[in-house]
């Protein structure tokens, strides 16, 4: 009798398998577990996930080390800062500091940016004129300048950055905005509505803005990062979130001092930025590839 | 092509004029600098004498006019932080070490930039191509100062290579152009790398392989020279970039710049010091994107023609 | 390629040819990594402490004693005043030359040097008090006459080391006028000043026929303005500066890497927590009477809620020695050695009595909301983790405080315009007689409002009148112990300044502490190993 060897695929080639985890693999996965971990439990869960109170310390406990350094403890796992206040718990509300400023800033300034750069390119003529001139001058000013002015009139708070933000970003959407719709607004389909009685308004969200969505994504992702690195240089400088918010731009400024012999206060905030930013351009890359390469020079 | 030139001048100058409303409107809405000038005993009467030196007393609108007038003429007032100096004195006599220290890093950008972005594109897809997008984008992600602060304390305070602080010979210039750097590497390592990728798959690039040329002779002799054009009209846009950028890093390595010359001023509340700084950075700034914009005009004959 | 090569090469040709050239020549160079001042030539321009850059190469008519900070003759050998303190005379040392030649010292240079305080510009500390002259006159080359509007018993102070009266050279002035003295002052030091680099660094360098024969160790000092912390640290680690500026937290790593304190001799600066709206006169129409610490109950329980010891060990490491009565240090006219005895019992950590006391004044837990205001300036670092303590302590007796940090300035302008009911405020001030104190602060005539009632004026009024010494004490004695006994602010600490150095260069080095500059007496540093 004939003795036939079946060689058995391996358990990962099976066609099945090996399909599945062809599809996963399309989804950048490191950028977004770093996210998820880093940022969005964190911000969602925080009251729930941090272990003290972000705000209440006492000075008797003040830099404490990190658990695994001698001189700390299991109680403050990522030891204290200068206050006496558990790092990991202010890193966690962080999380939410920064999610919340950037959404905010970002959803303001692209709403308005959004808003311009529709009508910028829809109607053209004078109110193109007059929109990309300011967006000229927008792109032109000095930023971090102009807030340490605006700072020391009105004094640090939530509103202050914010707005600050705002000036800085809504110009790159109203650019790109207008862009995507002069390229779309000789088509057909645009004709065809207006011809059937649409209103401009109909014309620019039903049927310019569902187009221009995609790029608005990619934009907005790739700068959520740098709008988190724009809150931790001026609070730097002290132009950013007032004191004692925990937001991760401040707890680096904080320690910058004790750099040397209390270095966990600045390091860990510090790692969580570049982290969470870095996942930030990985996941804008790819949504770039993914969604529209004529971002490039986005 | 003379009707653009002049069309995108006028705007520049408008742009500057604005600037300099919105300057001057917040600076002074930022506070009364006699209360950040003038001892803790000064009375009533010291604040307004001083107050009547300085002209503030008059109205905003009288102080703005004033203030324009002789801006137009280049003179912005004498500061008051540091008495005796002209406004516009003290930005020129800083300003050649913020333009030297952005120069420096710009060039420290593109050293890292330029191999990372040729690899990156050689060897596509491959890890090489992944660790060279990572590097480079570590540069985007990490806050200047915290940067700064760190090389600082390796490479100066530890291994002793480099001074701590200050401007001096070229030693003194290498942590803070890094650190001021960095930042710009991912974007002009992404222009060559694309850049690089087109050239790479083109017709004539085939030609020389064809031939029979070395790859390493391909890729820098052939491919570099073309892919070299995108990136140096960019510089120009970055430029600016680094300008801003500079307030963060001279803060931090004492680097005698405009930057902290803004810092000190605005800490002082000395306007004219103030307006001086941001005016002529938004200058310089709008007058390089003018210049850029009349390059691309000059190359590109649709925009021309619009 | 060669485009991309050229551009390159012009980028680094242009860097490299504008870096400076850097001095060849090594000299033995003291450099000390300051915090930063107001740096420009004009004196007159600039408030105490940042007088410290003149200390080195202008003199004043008296000496601050760096033991005993009695003051002492300088310039001026002999000085006397008529019965009720309004003419000084001032006997001058003869054989006195300026730097660089501008020639000898005169009773003529005295009479310019006070003229440039009163210009309409000038900014001093000492301003209302230089301007309070009637006429200053040169009787001879070497007696000089300062008569005064108002009885003047402060005079010594203000013509010490400690004021600001630096005599510079009339002949300099006549001919070489406001420029010339912008770019090299004259003066009479045993430093002379050699150049300075705006917002950079300021050089002096050792002047070698100084009237008293003064030959300081190093040839060369530098004060280099490091406005960042860890930076400084970093300069003196690597020995780029010798002696450094640094605060506090910092200074357990500079001692760790062998570098030694230099303390003053005498304690400098104090900081108290300023309660706003005490607008205590009648009919004082920003007087608000919902303001809780308008309660002398609450103004006791706030200060018994604040553990002063742990508060010192934790933000000053330790450092600093109890403050009973704010502006009065045990130099200050009409200490009263009672107060030490007495603090604990009246001031003593106790958050049970402190709630209790605020109960008593109708502010159960929770039912008070405060803010405590801070900022930092160059220098004092600690303003806002006082703050934070206050509003962790005050947390613990159920009064809810809401921590704002602003700039200096703006929290000057809320309590000069008496619009700062809401807050109380911590401050670190420098020392002066407390006459001068209670008039910056308390005198209903000043600008500054922090704590005003009749019976401060009325004292105030007569202290000022007062020629007797012991007279005087008896009524300085009795506004400090009304403000002790009112809790009239929050008292903390007193702390005497202190510098870190590198033993290795630096080897003793004895200083006051109450010159005009939190740093002075530069002379006297004796290099390590001699």
């Amino acid at each position: 009798m004939a003795t036939v060897t079946v060689r058995t695929l391996p358990w990962y080639a099976a066609p099945r398998v090996a399909h599945a985890m062809r599809r996963v693999r399309r989804w950048p996965l490191v950028p977004l577990v770093i996210l998820t971990f880093l940022l969005v439990i964190p911000a969602l869960l925080a009251p729930q996930v941090a272990p003290h109170d972000p705000l209440k310390g006492s000075l008797s406990k003040r830099l404490k080390a990190p658990a695994w350094l001698e001189g700390g403890s299991i109680e403050y796992p990522l030891g204290t800062d200068k206050m006496g206040r558990d790092l990991l718990s202010r890193m966690i509300y962080g999380a939410r500091v920064s999610l919340a400023v950037s959404a905010v800033a970002i959803f303001v300034g692209g709403a308005i940016g959004t808003t311009l750069g529709l009508m910028s390119g829809y109607f053209g003529g004078r109110i193109d004129g007059l929109i990309m001139r300011l967006v000229d001058i927008s792109l032109s000013l000095p930023t971090i300048l102009l807030a340490l002015v605006l700072v020391a009139a009105v004094g640090p708070s939530f509103w202050t950055v914010i707005t600050v933000l705002v000036v800085l970003l809504w110009a790159r959407y109203a650019r790109l905005v207008r862009g995507e719709t002069l390229s779309i607004k000789e088509r057909d389909f645009i004709a065809r509505a207006r011809v059937a009685g649409a209103s401009h308004t109909r014309i620019m969200t039903k049927y310019l803005f569902p187009n221009v969505v995609n790029s608005l994504i990619v934009l907005a992702t790739l700068q959520v990062g740098y709008v988190i690195l724009l809150e931790s240089a001026l609070s730097f400088l002290g132009a950013g979130l007032p004191r004692p918010t925990p937001a991760w731009g401040l707890m680096v400024a904080d320690g910058r001092e004790l750099i040397v012999s209390a270095w966990w206060v600045s390091m860990f905030p510090g790692l969580a930025i570049m982290l969470t930013v870095l996942a930030l351009n990985l996941l804008g890359d790819w949504l770039r590839d993914r969604l529209d390469p004529k971002l490039r020079n986005v | 092509m003379q009707r653009y030139i002049a069309r995108r001048f006028l705007q520049s100058l408008l742009a500057i004029w604005v600037m300099s409303l919105v300057v001057f409107t917040l600076a002074r809405f930022s506070g009364n600098p006699l209360d950040v000038m003038l001892p803790l005993e000064a009375t009533a009467e010291d604040y307004d004498r001083v107050s009547k030196h300085w002209g503030l007393d008059k109205p905003l609108y009288t102080q703005y006019g004033i203030f324009l007038t002789r801006a137009l003429q280049g003179d912005f007032g004498m500061s008051w932080k540091w008495p005796g100096r002209s406004a516009m004195d003290l930005v020129w006599e800083r300003l050649p070490a913020t333009l030297q220290l952005a120069g420096f890093a710009l060039l420290v950008s593109v050293v890292i930039a330029l191999p990372i972005g040729v690899l990156s594109a050689v060897k596509k897809g491959t890890p090489w191509d992944t660790a060279a997008k990572i590097i480079a984008l570590m540069g985007q992600s990490l806050p200047g100062f915290w940067l700064g602060i760190v090389l600082m304390w390796i490479f100066a305070v530890h291994l002793g290579w480099f001074p701590t602080s200050g401007r001096g010979g070229l030693q003194y210039m290498i942590l803070p152009a890094i650190t001021l750097g960095w930042f710009q590497v991912a974007a002009i390592m992404r222009l060559v790398r694309s850049s690089m990728l087109e050239v790479l798959d083109s017709e004539f690039v085939k030609l020389t392989r064809i031939k029979g040329l070395a790859e390493w002779k391909v890729v820098w002799k052939h491919c570099l020279r073309n892919a070299a054009i995108a990136p140096i009209t960019f510089f120009a846009i970055i430029a600016g970039v680094l300008m801003t950028g500079s307030v963060v890093t001279e803060s931090v390595f004492s680097w005698p710049g405009t930057g902290l010359l803004v810092i000190d001023a605005v800490r002082a509340r000395d306007f004219q010091v103030v307006q001086a700084v941001v005016i002529v950075f938004a200058g310089i700034f709008i007058l390089t994107n003018l210049l850029v914009d009349i390059l691309y005009a000059y190359l590109d004959p649709r925009i021309r023609l619009r | 390629m060669k485009r991309k090569a050229l551009w390159l090469v012009a980028v680094l040709a242009v860097t490299l040819a504008t870096t400076p050239v850097v001095a060849s020549a090594q000299v033995p160079k003291l450099v000390f990594a300051s915090a930063g001042f107001e740096d420009t030539n004009r004196f007159w321009m600039v408030a105490r402490p940042d007088h410290l850059q003149y200390d080195p190469f202008l003199e004043t008519l008296l000496e601050v004693d760096p033991k005993t900070g009695e003051y002492t003759p300088r310039l001026a050998e002999k000085w006397s005043a008529n019965k009720d303190f309004t003419e000084w005379t001032f006997h001058l040392r003869k054989g006195v030359q300026f730097h660089y030649g501008y020639g000898p010292f005169t009773a003529k240079d005295v009479v310019h040097s006070h003229s440039l305080l009163v210009k309409p510009e000038a900014k001093v500390t000492l301003g209302p008090f230089w301007r309070g002259v009637e006429k200053v006159e040169a009787i001879n080359d070497h007696q000089v006459v300062f008569r005064m509007k108002r009885p003047s018993t402060t005079m010594t102070y203000a013509a010490s080391r400690a004021g600001d009266l630096r005599i510079v050279s009339k002949a300099q002035w006549d001919k070489e006028g406001e420029a010339g003295f912008d770019k090299r002052p004259a003066g009479t030091g045993s430093y002379r000043y050699l150049s300075r680099q705006q917002g950079i660094s300021i050089t002096f360098e050792r002047h070698d026929n100084h009237w008293k024969g003064e030959k300081p160790a190093f040839k060369q000092l530098e004060f280099r303005i490091t406005r960042e912390e860890p930076t400084r640290l970093a300069m003196l680690l690597a020995g780029e500066a010798h002696i450094a500026d640094l605060p506090r937290e910092l200074q357990k790593d500079a001692l760790k890497r062998g570098m030694k304190i230099f303390s003053s001799a005498f304690p400098v600066d104090w900081m108290t927590v300023y309660f706003g709206g005490q607008y205590y006169l009648p009919n004082d129409k920003d007087y608000k009477a919902d303001v809780p610490w308008t309660k002398k109950k609450v103004r006791e329980a706030l200060n018994r809620a604040v553990n002063r010891k742990e508060l010192l060990n934790t933000v000053f490491a330790g450092k600093g020695t109890p403050a009973y009565v704010t502006g009065w240090s045990e130099k200050s006219e009409g200490f009263n050695p009672e107060w030490a005895k007495k603090f604990d019992a009246m001031y003593g950590y106790d958050p049970a009595k402190a709630k209790a006391l605020l109960k008593e004044a109708g502010y159960g837990p929770g039912q008070l909301k405060m803010k405590v205001l801070a900022f930092t300036e160059p220098g004092e670092s600690e303003g806002p983790q006082v703050a934070e303590a206050l509003g962790i302590y005050y947390k613990e007796v159920g009064i809810e405080a809401e921590i704002e940090v602003l700039d200096w300035a703006k929290v000057r302008d809320m309590f000069r315009k008496k619009a700062i009911n809401c807050c109380i405020w911590p401050n670190i001030i420098s020392w002066r007689p407390s006459e001068e104190w209670v008039r910056t602060c308390c005198f209903s005539k000043s600008p500054n409002h922090h704590y005003e009632n009749e019976f401060v004026d009325k004292t105030y009024d007569a202290w000022t009148k007062a020629i007797d010494p012991k007279e005087r004490q008896q009524i300085a004695k009795s506004l400090g112990d009304h403000f002790f006994e009112e809790y009239a602010d929050i008292p903390l600490f007193w702390f005497n300044n202190e510098v870190m150095a590198n033993p290795k260069v630096v080897g003793e080095w004895t200083y006051p502490g109450l010159g005009a500059g939190r740093s002075t007496h530069f002379h006297l540093i004796k290099a390590a190993g001699k």
